[in-house]
């Protein structure tokens, strides 16, 4: 009897080992696990000579929000250039978030990567990122497009810009965002619901423009000239357009790019449809944002972190990245897509994207004083 | 005395077994109490004042809708098929299971997909008919879309209970309503509905949790529930006392289900066995009757599981050359391999719990069977985070025993994905648990008794007899947890080790990100792996009713 | 005396009323007693109470000179030989009858437990049935199994509840007088209870009549077959 109960006792503990054995075999396409590498480390450790072989590469533990297939081929690229290995968690940019927060000074992440400014602002303010000193990175990213103190920094751009119906809107009606408030565009206006941070931001943009009393007014007549209650992703919106509800979206450009590149049929005719139109040229600019990186604090690789930030923003890699949802490189030497360079140059906003982070509260705020779902 | 050497038989291995792992159990839940008796601060009162009024509206009216049709429909059709003949319907009594093989979320995306203005139904209009629509009619990204696919990805619930339950029914009680000249409808209504009271309330009670706890549906569809307030309380407002709160009163709700359900179920259960019960033999329908029968179970079938997978099949044939790389292959072994030993483990400790509740009748262990349940009525977000804090704790602790004797740490718990699997027992161990359970309690014991007094030892008896005996019902509890694992998203997402990507999480982050028709591989080996189990799983209830 | 009941008490937990009270019996080696009682006189309890799956409030029972209940002291039922019928037999479904009957004996080379199996298939005249399963026998052979199973490992003391109840009338009575050659041919102890006079006639030394959880008479069964007890008994009238 009691041997049988042995025999389970031996079972759950191989089972055990086989989890953690299994757990690093799992991933011998991919990369190593973390406790893998680290115990790898600890035994080489004793072996003085193989030591500063190994100090060379080493890992770069990475939290992320974007998911594309060519980020893969990035990081495998990036592993090839200097031997350092890039193992990632992707999830929801906010939860990603928490967690770091949670696990704080024991945290394995040495990179955060998320989109929105306002999303890496308030990573920041939570005081979960490190300055970090770059002269390489410094020069290849623009200064608007990264924090005040080099917390952060913007790794792809992408313009909020209005997408208008080729049949319906001749787009010299079209001007500006404030411009879609005006009486002409009454239940003629597509956006999705003021939850999400790309509308937050583009207010957030607004207030630092205009003043708290205009983009408040923004807001409401934005509101009042909605063709629908706000539902679905940016997605919708243009597609929403192409089906008639209503003649203009507010989206962003990287959706319009998707679908003109999908395998599906439907979606590049919805493409074919409709037109991107550059607001406020004339004036203050389109509102772009960023996806950005950041070291977290409490990071155990610095250096390598570091390493793929220069990384990611060298020309070669900008291209890359970008290209992999459509959108812009921040990188000034790197080249757009062809499609993006088809809709021409703009003009952007000139704002420290810092701001987006500062004004987000109150933007939020507005969205339900004027009951913007 | 008595109490004495009561107290001394209760201790031993099974009883201190049963414990450690209860206590795991409850940690979330502790937490979850502490936080839900703090002080409330400023986003507490905001939330109580605008948000809580709405979010348990949607949740109440998600429930009870669903709830009524799933009932409509799942004892209609396993009304239909256990007492009638017509045909097809032995491919039906399996084929209308499979829909529980489509996660909901993956069902919403695909019906969003097919619905929308460039889905097929849309564009075959407008291409080949010239006929635009009126967009409101086909928009299913509302409260009552969701609703639909709640019921049609969640019927089988009830469809399994109650059929197991009427084909558990002596035949007697329908021969006599027929005898006494009761027409079908009658029947059904008089005879069929009053005593399937127990099996209904049972299914409810499965469907109405997994709404409550529902995450991919409601956060595609933009419907504010409970689990998306947590969400947003904790990673939008980053507070966590709240998120908590809400997740407290979730719990109260949830529990006052339970025990509305053991209530109204009283003292009878959903299902039963004896060897002496004659099975029901269908009736044959008339010719008219009988297509109505088919066509009504086609129409089912085709709504909850054909369409959904005819279109997942054509998107995954346009987008599978990018998407099925060496990399794809990775999450197939990842999701299979962490639901196949979450759900052993699980099994193990069912198994456990089960035979020690069973042989201790005392309350304590009647304690311990019903916490067991916890982990279900703790939404996975509050679990993920319990988890997580739990895990950051020990792992801080060990950090500063290996730092004092100046070691490196061998293992960091957090980052291997046993945090993630300690997160999957405490969910899903009450499922596990009761299909154990109730294979427990359907052997009686007698057999164990009768082990005993022939000399061989309680654990001896437990290998020897206890587990051989109740195997099916071991590996149904298997199977269902697998599922449920395979399906899986908030406690994946928030728990994934580094480089741990499942089937799940990338069929959902492609369908969030707008990218519908890059998610169909993903989902369709989902509802391949689970259909297959859904068979087996079939197939051991088959020979169980049999015997 | 070779078992000693001795004012055996016992009570549900949540029951005000002990459901057996001042329960002494004493048996001698071999000797085969019928409790006889109607449902519910706590008489099956009594054999629970005796192989030890329930635990008494008081008193004590030993079994050839070894203590296995008493107020400091709790043999647990694996430990005390102590085999048991059931009603509904209970052999393991899973198992063939070879295996059934080997279940319960341990701490015998392989030689030995074959032995000890070809006698007691031989001894309840199942030796073709070997390598069948539970459920492809008849009633009648499913209770020679369990009878040859509790035998086997050849216990100080051998419970029988209501161990006929299953069976049709004509094989009730057939297996009855094999059973008590049987049990006389191995000298076992034995104690069966039961409900049915006819049974307790046929096969015991000595009959106990249960009333209300305590001893209500004693008898032989030559006197309860020769009154007219089961008219009396039916109608409840005391003798």
């Amino acid at each position: 009897m009691n041997k049988n109960f042995f025999g389970m006792v031996i079972v759950l503990v191989i089972s055990l080992f086989a989890l953690v054995g299994c757990n690093t075999s799992s991933e011998d396409a991919a990369a190593e696990e973390p406790e893998a590498t680290s115990s790898e480390e600890t035994s080489s450790s004793n072996e003085n000579e193989t030591e500063a072989e190994e100090e060379k590469s080493g890992v770069v533990n990475l939290y992320t929000s974007r998911h594309y297939d060519t980020d893969t081929a990035l990081y495998e690229q990036f592993t090839e250039q200097t031997g350092i290995e890039v193992n990632v968690v992707q999830g929801d940019g906010d939860e990603l978030m928490e967690r770091l927060d949670l696990e704080a000074e024991a945290t394995e992440a040495d990179l955060f990567i998320t989109a929105d400014a306002g999303n890496l602002a308030r990573l920041k303010e939570k005081g979960l990122t490190q300055a970090v000193e770059s002269e390489t990175i410094l020069n290849n990213i623009p200064e608007k497009l990264r924090d005040v103190d080099n917390e952060w920094f913007g790794v792809t751009k992408r313009g909020r810009v209005i997408v208008y119906s080729l049949d319906r809107v001749d787009p010299s009606e079209l001007s500006t965002y404030e411009a879609l408030t005006e009486p002409q565009w009454k239940d003629r206006v597509l956006i999705r619901s003021s939850e999400n941070i790309y509308n937050q931001s583009l207010l957030g943009s607004l207030i630092e423009l205009n003043g708290e009393e205009a983009a408040k007014e923004w807001a409401q007549g934005i509101v009042n000239n909605m063709a629908r209650d706000p539902q679905g992703g940016d997605t919708d919106q243009i597609k929403a357009v192409v089906a008639g509800e209503g003649d203009v979206a507010i989206a962003n450009t990287y959706y319009v790019g998707r679908l003109a590149n999908s395998e599906d049929p439907e979606d590049v005719k919805i493409a074919e449809q409709v037109g991107v139109f550059f607001p406020n040229q004339e004036t203050t600019g389109t509102h772009v944002n960023i996806s950005g990186v950041a070291v977290t604090k409490h990071a155990k690789n610095v250096d390598n972190a570091v390493a793929f930030i220069e990384f990611l923003s060298s020309v070669e890699a900008q291209e890359a990245f970008a290209e992999g949802n459509n959108e812009y490189p921040v990188n000034p030497e790197a080249k757009a897509s062809e499609l993006l360079n088809s809709w021409g140059e703009f003009k952007e906003q000139d704002i420290d994207l810092t701001i987006l982070g500062t004004n987000n509260t109150r933007a939020i705020q507005i969205f339900n004083e004027v009951g913007w779902k | 005395m008595r109490l004495i050497q009561q107290v001394k038989q209760q201790i031993n291995i099974w009883a201190i077994l049963s414990s450690m792992f209860i206590l795991v159990i409850l940690l979330p839940a502790m937490l979850v109490g502490k936080h839900f008796f703090a002080k409330p601060n400023e986003n507490w009162l905001h939330i109580k004042e605008y948000l809580l009024l709405d979010i348990l509206s949607n949740t109440l009216v998600l429930m009870a809708m669903t709830g009524i049709l799933t009932t409509a429909i799942g004892v209609s059709l396993a009304w239909l098929i256990t007492v009638y003949q017509f045909p097809l319907r032995n491919f039906f009594k399996w084929a209308l299971i499979l829909p529980l093989a489509i996660p909901p979320f993956i069902g919403a995306y695909t019906y969003h997909g097919i619905l929308n203005y460039t889905g097929v139904i849309q564009s075959t209009l407008r291409n080949q008919f010239d006929v635009q629509v009126e967009q409101k009619y086909f928009d299913i990204m509302n409260i009552g879309g969701a609703i639909f696919i709640f019921t049609i990805f969640l019927y089988p619930y009830m469809y399994v209970i109650t059929k197991s339950f009427l084909e558990n029914q002596s035949s007697s009680i329908i021969e006599n309503a027929r005898i006494l000249g009761g027409n079908s409808i009658e029947i059904f209504f008089r005879i069929i509905l009053p005593i399937s009271r127990a099996a209904i309330i049972g299914g409810v009670s499965i469907i109405a949790l997994e709404v409550i706890n529902d995450y991919g549906v409601v956060k595609y569809f933009g419907i504010q529930t409970f689990i998306t307030a947590i969400f947003q309380t904790w990673a939008g407002m980053s507070d966590l006392d709240s998120a908590f709160k809400l997740a407290g009163t979730l719990m109260v709700v949830v529990i006052l289900l339970l025990l509305f359900e053991k209530f109204a179920r009283g003292r009878k259960r959903y299902s039963y066995s004896t060897s002496k019960i004659r099975p029901i033999i269908p009736k044959k329908l008339t010719k008219s009757k009988a297509m109505l029968a088919s066509g009504y179970c086609a129409v089912i079938f085709c709504l909850a599981f054909l369409i959904p997978f005819a279109q997942l099949f054509l998107w995954m044939v346009m987008t599978y050359d990018k998407i099925v790389t060496v990399e794809f292959f990775g999450l197939i072994k990842n999701s299979f391999f962490v639901a196949a030993i979450s759900a052993v483990i699980i099994v193990i400790v069912g198994v456990i719990i089960a035979n020690y509740t069973r042989i201790y009748q005392g309350i304590y262990a009647k304690v311990i069977s019903k916490v067991t349940v916890i982990g279900y009525s703790i939404p996975g977000a509050v679990i993920a985070i319990s988890v997580l804090s739990i895990f950051v704790a020990l792992d801080n602790y060990l950090l500063s025993v290996f730092n004092y004797f100046q070691m490196d740490p061998l293992i960091i718990f957090r980052t291997s994905i046993i945090m993630l699997i300690t997160a999957y027992v405490i969910r899903f161990l009450t499922v596990g648990y009761n299909s154990i359970e109730s294979g427990f309690e359907k052997i009686g014991n007698s057999f164990t008794e009768a082990s005993k007094t022939l000399g061989v030892s309680t654990i001896g008896t437990f290998f020897k007899v206890d587990v051989p005996m109740v195997k099916g019902a071991i590996f149904g509890g298997f199977i269902l947890v697998f599922i449920d694992i395979l399906k899986e998203l908030p406690l994946t997402m928030l728990l994934q080790p580094f480089n741990f990507f499942t089937l799940a999480t990338r069929a959902f982050r492609y369908a969030n990100d707008e990218m519908v028709s890059e998610a169909a591989s993903a989902s369709l080996i989902i509802i391949f792996i689970s259909g297959i189990c859904i068979y087996f799983f079939h197939k051991i209830s088959e020979k169980g009713s049999e015997k | 005396m070779f078992v000693m009941i001795e004012n055996l008490k016992y009570q549900y937990n949540k029951s005000t009323k002990a459901i057996i009270q001042n329960f002494s019996l004493k048996i001698k080696k071999g000797e085969i007693i019928s409790i006889l009682g109607e449902s519910g006189s706590g008489k099956s309890t009594i054999l629970r109470l005796l192989a030890g799956l329930e635990t008494p409030n008081s008193g004590s029972i030993s079994i050839n000179d070894n203590v296995i209940v008493n107020h400091h002291h709790f043999l647990p039922p694996e430990k005390r030989e102590v085999g048991i019928v059931f009603q509904d037999y209970a052999l393991f479904p899973h198992m063939t009858v070879e295996r059934n009957i080997k279940y319960g004996l341990r701490k015998m080379s392989r030689i030995q437990k074959q032995q000890r199996l070809d006698e007691m298939l031989q001894l309840v005249r199942l030796e073709d049935y070997k390598n069948r399963y539970p459920y492809e026998l008849s009633g009648g052979q499913q209770q020679r199994v369990a009878l040859a199973r509790a035998l086997a490992p050849a216990p100080s003391l051998l419970l029988f509840d209501e161990p006929f109840s299953n069976l049709d009338a004509h094989l009730q009575i057939k297996i009855r007088n094999e059973l008590r050659e049987i049990l006389k041919h191995t000298n076992t102890t034995s104690i069966f209870v039961t409900h049915d006079q006819t049974d307790a006639v046929a096969l015991a030394d000595r009959i106990i009549l249960l009333e209300n959880g305590s001893i209500g008479n004693e008898l032989k069964p030559s006197e309860l077959a020769s009154t007219n007890y089961m008219l009396q008994y039916r109608t409840g009238l005391r003798i």
